[in-house]
């Protein structure tokens, strides 16, 4: 390996350590809050739709969840990455280094945690007698690349039009909100009534969280699924290079 | 060596936000508002040689801080054109990415990487460093524990110890107390006159006698004077009256 790779991987890995060790440096529990907090979310979110109101799904743990933790990491990265580069402004003014290295920090963090929550969905899935076959060993790393990849397309747009246009943060917050209801996650797309299932049918982010539950509820790879997911990931991605390229020249003017 | 060609930068001015209701009203117009930008550099030319020092004076407000972070490349010239070549080293805002609640040897691994090694050159020089910063056992603690001296020494010490080969500096020569004032003004010294591609921004005079070759003199985002470091310094005091 190069001295340049070396380099880049060194200061991708400290930043990665960096946003995950920081976190929870001052707190009790540490880093199993990482895996607490997404748990006692689907807590809430359990009793609401199990015990309140009711859906009629069997093994409705495992079903919230297996869309719910992706979901987790795809919301909490887009809402952090809103403000990578405006809070990182002494970095990005003073040192020369590759600015996007920060939004795969933040993104790569969350991964982190996904991957330390999915023993929970394996194990919830031996509770429920459908235990994890091989086609999760080709999904979730098929899967993982995909929502990496449209997590980050979207993350380089958001932070950098967030530091012209800082009411961003607002709209974004409450859209990622808005979209986790427009998502089939704590309720069936078949739940929908028809005339409305097309409007689900819209949203790219349905087909991830689709087939993220295909592979872990129903122990199958939904491949109509999985493709959408590329394709929207292939777009989303080199949508955010192209318009990240455009605006980082003249970062240094609005940050 | 640099190389600077015809420099231009400008920022956008905008005197405020405008409010919501300005914004709808007169939307198109805000969304060009090329028309009204500050210039800050304007056509700014020179060049440093390997090993050379150059001095950058003028008052507040001239252009100074605006052509180093164009020569360190975290910004980018409206026109024109600027070459460096070697690693840069920036000694403009000592600690900056420091984290409080890293401890002094995680920050000086990550700022090291920051500043363009690789983690194993920087740990095969963690004891110079810990030990030019004199900070003892502190060394193992959040530097939220520092005082700011402190933490301007373990900077300090992080930077001198990158192997520099263009060092930008902007305003710092000697942080912390007398003793160590002295030891960093000296460490620094060493590297500009070793050989040591210098950009040096300063108002202390004195400091660019002694430390530099030559000089320029902006003023207002131009080049009033151009020369040898006494002899531009003259200069500028003589107009400053």
């Amino acid at each position: 390996m190069n001295r340049k790779t070396r380099h880049r991987l060194d200061l991708l890995k400290l930043l990665v350590k960096k946003e995950i060790t920081l976190r929870y440096k001052r707190t009790y529990l540490g880093f199993l809050w990482a895996l607490l907090n997404p748990l006692l979310t689907s807590l809430v979110l359990f009793i609401a739709f199990n015990v309140f109101m009711r859906f009629e799904i069997e093994n409705f743990a495992l079903f919230l969840l297996s869309a719910l933790f992706p979901w987790t990491w795809f919301s909490t990265s887009v809402t952090m990455s809103t403000n990578t580069l405006t809070g990182n402004v002494s970095l990005i003014k003073k040192v020369i280094f590759p600015k996007h290295f920060l939004l795969l920090a933040t993104i790569t963090a969350q991964l982190v945690n996904f991957i330390f929550s999915l023993p929970v969905l394996i194990g919830l899935a031996y509770y429920y007698g459908s235990a994890p076959a091989l086609n999760w060993l080709i999904g979730i790393p098929v899967l993982v690349v995909a929502q990496f990849a449209i997590i980050y397309g979207l993350a380089l747009i958001i932070s950098t039009a967030n530091a012209y246009f800082r009411d961003l943060e607002y709209i974004v917050s409450v859209l990622v909100s808005l979209l986790f209801w427009m998502t089939p996650i704590v309720y069936p797309l078949d739940a929908v009534p028809a005339k409305y299932r097309a409007l689900l049918a819209l949203n790219p982010v349905t087909y991830l969280m689709q087939a993220w539950r295909d592979l872990f509820f129903n122990n199958m790879l939904n491949w109509h699924n999985v493709f959408i997911s590329l394709i929207t990931a292939a777009v989303v991605l080199f949508a955010g290079l192209l318009v990240f390229a455009k605006l980082e020249r003249k970062l240094d003017e609005v940050l | 060596m640099i190389k600077a060609e015809n420099l231009w930068k400008s920022f956008p001015m905008r005197l405020d936000r405008p409010g919501f209701k300005e914004l709808v009203i007169k939307a198109p117009k805000f969304l060009k508002d090329n028309n009204n930008r500050f210039w800050a550099l304007k056509g700014v030319s020179f060049s440093v040689s390997k090993g050379e020092s150059l001095a950058v004076i003028g008052r507040n407000g001239a252009g100074k801080s605006t052509l180093l972070s164009l020569l360190l490349g975290v910004a980018q010239p409206t026109k024109g054109s600027v070459v460096v070549s070697g690693k840069r080293t920036p000694l403009l805002e000592l600690g900056a990415g420091f984290h409080p609640d890293l401890t002094g040897i995680e920050n000086i691994i990550i700022n090291g990487v920051l500043l363009g090694h690789t983690e194993a050159e920087i740990r095969a020089r963690m004891e110079a460093i810990t030990a030019f910063s004199e900070l003892g056992e502190f060394i193992r603690m959040p530097i939220r524990a520092y005082s700011s001296g402190m933490q301007m020494r373990l900077a300090f010490a992080i930077a001198i110890h990158t192997s520099p080969e263009v060092l930008l500096i902007d305003e710092i020569m000697a942080v912390g107390d007398e003793s160590f004032q002295k030891k960093s003004g000296k460490a620094l010294l060493d590297l500009i006159k070793g050989g040591v591609t210098t950009v040096y921004v300063s108002h202390s005079m004195e400091a660019v006698k002694k430390t530099c070759d030559r000089a320029i003199w902006l003023e207002q985002g131009e080049i009033r004077a151009e020369g040898e470091a006494g002899h531009v310094v003259e200069e500028y005091l003589k107009a400053q009256g």
